[in-house]
């Protein structure tokens, strides 16, 4: 079978500002494949050029062996797209909104009707569809945003952060859906600067930052170019500038960047046993009042990766 | 063209919900329709206010301050100068006004050129100056024939008891003049037209605000089906508004609008000319509270300057030149002929090209710079 996506050597230039620096990856059938990022590293203008919504400067990019820029009617589709903007029309109900999309996408009438019930029933909102949108919570609105992406059975689902600014209750109730939609085979594009949320939604994670995609692989490729090397957090109290500065030195730390006012990350190998060092070298500058040492995860990975935290 | 049928649908869906949106389309019109058309004469039993300047013991003064007093649609009070008449007219105090100067034969009559209401009051003045001067001419002609002046006025007294008769019918059945309606229903029809069509823009862009287009975009639909689809929507807005003008005021003031075929060419280049203005709006404007403040302003010094809000005549001719740079003012123009009998779109050709041209060119820079600014995939 075709892969779902395939994306190569993706250019975005504004100016003499190169956004998306040289991107490429693929998405098999039935894969969950998350773009994980802070703000502003290129996932949205990615994501932009991949659904047709944007020309690349450079690069291609294939949807079920679609080229998108040869045949964009046809590539988009095989796409469901969930922008990060929630895109609807507040004055009209979730019903009608998702009937404005059917007809978009040309279903026939009396399939919109049962699809849009279905699809109302599968995000949870079969009770308020005929409510106007502009009277739902965020996360409703979320909500009715990936139904309406839903509707005409996409091959490949595309989430643009689908969680942000959502309800604790609803962002479960969207990770519960995305989890179902890919154990029943739907490909999936998933961005998200929340390392939680890809970590559990995606079997293969790509790692952005300032436009270029540092590495991908499974979690556990990603974790083990760490070479052992765990996540220490630091609470200070006092200089965290000065502080990072004079960890950095300390034998075994390859990384530390300042993640707050009065907290500090470290990558270092053997990090357990460093403690006393780690302790000793900061004082002078500040305090530690607090330290956790962290198994490798996704957020290691991004730091050895990148130098930098996912969260700014 | 499903999409297209969508997209037209949602917009109207949209327009329903908006209430005050609502009243500004269906209630306003009629209301503004109403009172502007009574101020102008639009009640057919209300007596005229017509103010006369006259110098007491002036036979001729007084014979046709006898006449006009008789006059059952008007209603005569006198006043101290041709000055104060002026000024009252002005004011809209009375619809017109006349200056019988003493001894002279030679009236002034002041109104404004084109109220309904002056014109109404004209034509009775005219009747009743008619009417003396004939008895003048008359009671000239018997002493010129050799009577002496008392029997002279009681051949003409006899001679006008016997056509008294036919003056009454003349007068006594249709009051005839043009009514108010007739001028202020075509004005807000314009009016309202246009200045709705640009407050559907602030729709346009909240829908743009809020990635709506852009989201169409990313279903499978051409850029052009989508621009259609926005544009289509505006025009079945603006239509919708001027034929609910058309008929309501038809049935509700008898206006009567004059050929059909003419007054729906007029009408149909006037909405697209105002929907380009709306997609011009809706493209350049970044902020939906914007559109509501600069559209219906804009609306309306175009409605002045077209002579929407008051007649052209009484701008002055150098903002009547300037409001000919605008669609208000050529399609008030034809729409007003059309009302006349026996015209027809033969009379009005030069209104409907100009009216066409400026439809193309407002439909094209809108459409190109809503293509750049809101579709286009950069």
């Amino acid at each position: 079978m075709k892969p779902a996506l395939v994306c190569t050597d993706l250019v975005k230039r504004y100016g003499d500002r190169t956004v998306v620096d040289r991107v490429g990856f693929h998405i098999d059938e039935g894969e969950a494949y998350g773009l994980l990022g802070p703000n502003g590293a290129g996932k949205t203008t990615t994501i932009s050029m991949l659904v047709g919504l944007l020309r690349p400067d450079g690069g291609t990019v294939t949807v079920g062996g679609v080229d998108v820029a040869a045949d964009p009617i046809a590539a988009k589709r095989l796409i469901g797209y969930v922008p990060q903007d929630i895109a609807l029309y507040p004055e009209l109900t979730a019903r009608e909104n998702l009937r404005f999309f059917g007809r978009l996408y040309a279903l026939p009438r009396r399939e919109l009707a049962a699809r849009i019930g279905e699809v109302l029933e599968l995000v949870g909102l079969a009770d308020r569809a005929d409510d106007r949108v502009e009277t739902y919570s965020g996360g409703m609105k979320r909500r009715t945003n990936i139904a309406v992406a839903l509707l005409h059975r996409p091959r490949l689902l595309i989430l643009d952060e689908p969680t942000v600014g959502v309800d604790p209750q609803s962002r479960v109730a969207i990770l519960d859906n995305v989890e179902r939609l890919v154990a029943e085979g739907m490909s999936l594009l998933y961005t998200s600067h929340y390392m939680e949320e890809v970590e559990r939604v995606c079997t293969r994670v790509g790692i952005i930052d300032r436009g270029r995609l540092m590495a991908d692989g499974s979690k556990r490729e990603l974790v083990a170019e760490l070479g052992g090397s765990d996540r220490v957090e630091l609470v200070v109290d006092g200089d965290v500038e000065a502080t990072a500065e004079k960890l950095r030195a300390v034998e075994g730390v390859s990384e530390a960047v300042v993640t707050g006012t009065s907290s500090v990350r470290l990558l270092a190998t053997g990090g357990r046993h460093l403690l006393p060092t780690l302790i000793a070298a900061a004082s002078g500058t500040a305090a530690v009042t607090g330290v956790e040492v962290v198994e490798p995860d996704l957020e290691a990975a991004f730091l050895h990766l990148t130098g930098s935290t996912l969260r700014d | 063209m499903s999409a297209v049928r969508a997209i037209v649908v949602a917009n109207l869906l949209r327009q329903t919900r908006d209430r005050v949106g609502l009243f500004f389309m269906v209630v306003m019109p009629f209301v503004t329709i109403m009172f502007v058309g009574l101020a102008m004469g639009g009640a057919a039993d209300a007596r005229i206010p017509v103010a006369v300047v006259a110098a007491d013991g002036d036979p001729t003064a007084a014979a046709v301050l006898r006449e006009l007093s008789s006059s059952p649609a008007l209603e005569v009070r006198r006043a101290d100068s041709a000055e104060e008449v002026r000024a009252d007219v002005r004011r809209g105090a009375v619809a017109a006004g006349l200056v019988i100067p003493q001894g002279s034969t030679r009236f002034d009559l002041v109104m404004t050129q084109t109220s309904g209401s002056g014109m109404a009051a004209r034509s009775e003045i005219d009747v009743a100056v008619g009417k003396v001067s004939a008895v003048m001419e008359a009671t000239r002609a018997a002493e010129k024939a050799g009577a002496g002046p008392e029997l002279a006025a009681e051949h003409v007294r006899a001679a006008q008891a016997e056509s008294a008769a036919v003056a009454v019918r003349d007068t006594g059945g249709d009051s005839g003049g043009p009514t108010g309606f007739a001028y202020t229903a075509p004005a807000n029809l314009l009016l309202f037209t246009f200045i709705n069509s640009m407050a559907v823009a602030a729709a346009l862009v909240e829908s743009r605000r809020i990635g709506m287009v852009r989201r169409t975009l990313a279903a499978p639909v051409r850029e052009g089906t989508v621009l259609f689809g926005e544009a289509l929507s505006r025009l079945v807005v603006a239509a919708a508004q001027a034929l609910l003008i058309i008929v309501v005021s038809a049935l509700m003031f008898g206006v009567s609008w004059g050929d059909p075929l003419g007054v729906t060419v007029v009408v149909a280049l006037f909405c697209l000319v105002a929907t380009g203005a709306a997609m011009l709006v809706g493209a350049l404007v970044a902020n939906p509270q914007q559109a509501p403040a600069i559209g219906p302003p804009l609306g309306i010094v175009l409605g002045m300057l077209g002579g929407c809000l008051w007649p052209k005549e009484v701008a002055g001719e150098a903002l009547t030149t300037i409001g000919y740079l605008f669609p208000h003012s050529w399609a008030m123009d034809a729409l007003l002929a059309l009302t006349r009998p026996g015209s027809g779109l033969g009379t009005v050709w030069t209104e409907v090209a100009v009216l066409a041209g400026m439809a193309a060119l407002a439909l094209g820079i809108a459409l190109i710079v809503f293509r750049r600014r809101a579709l286009r995939v950069a």
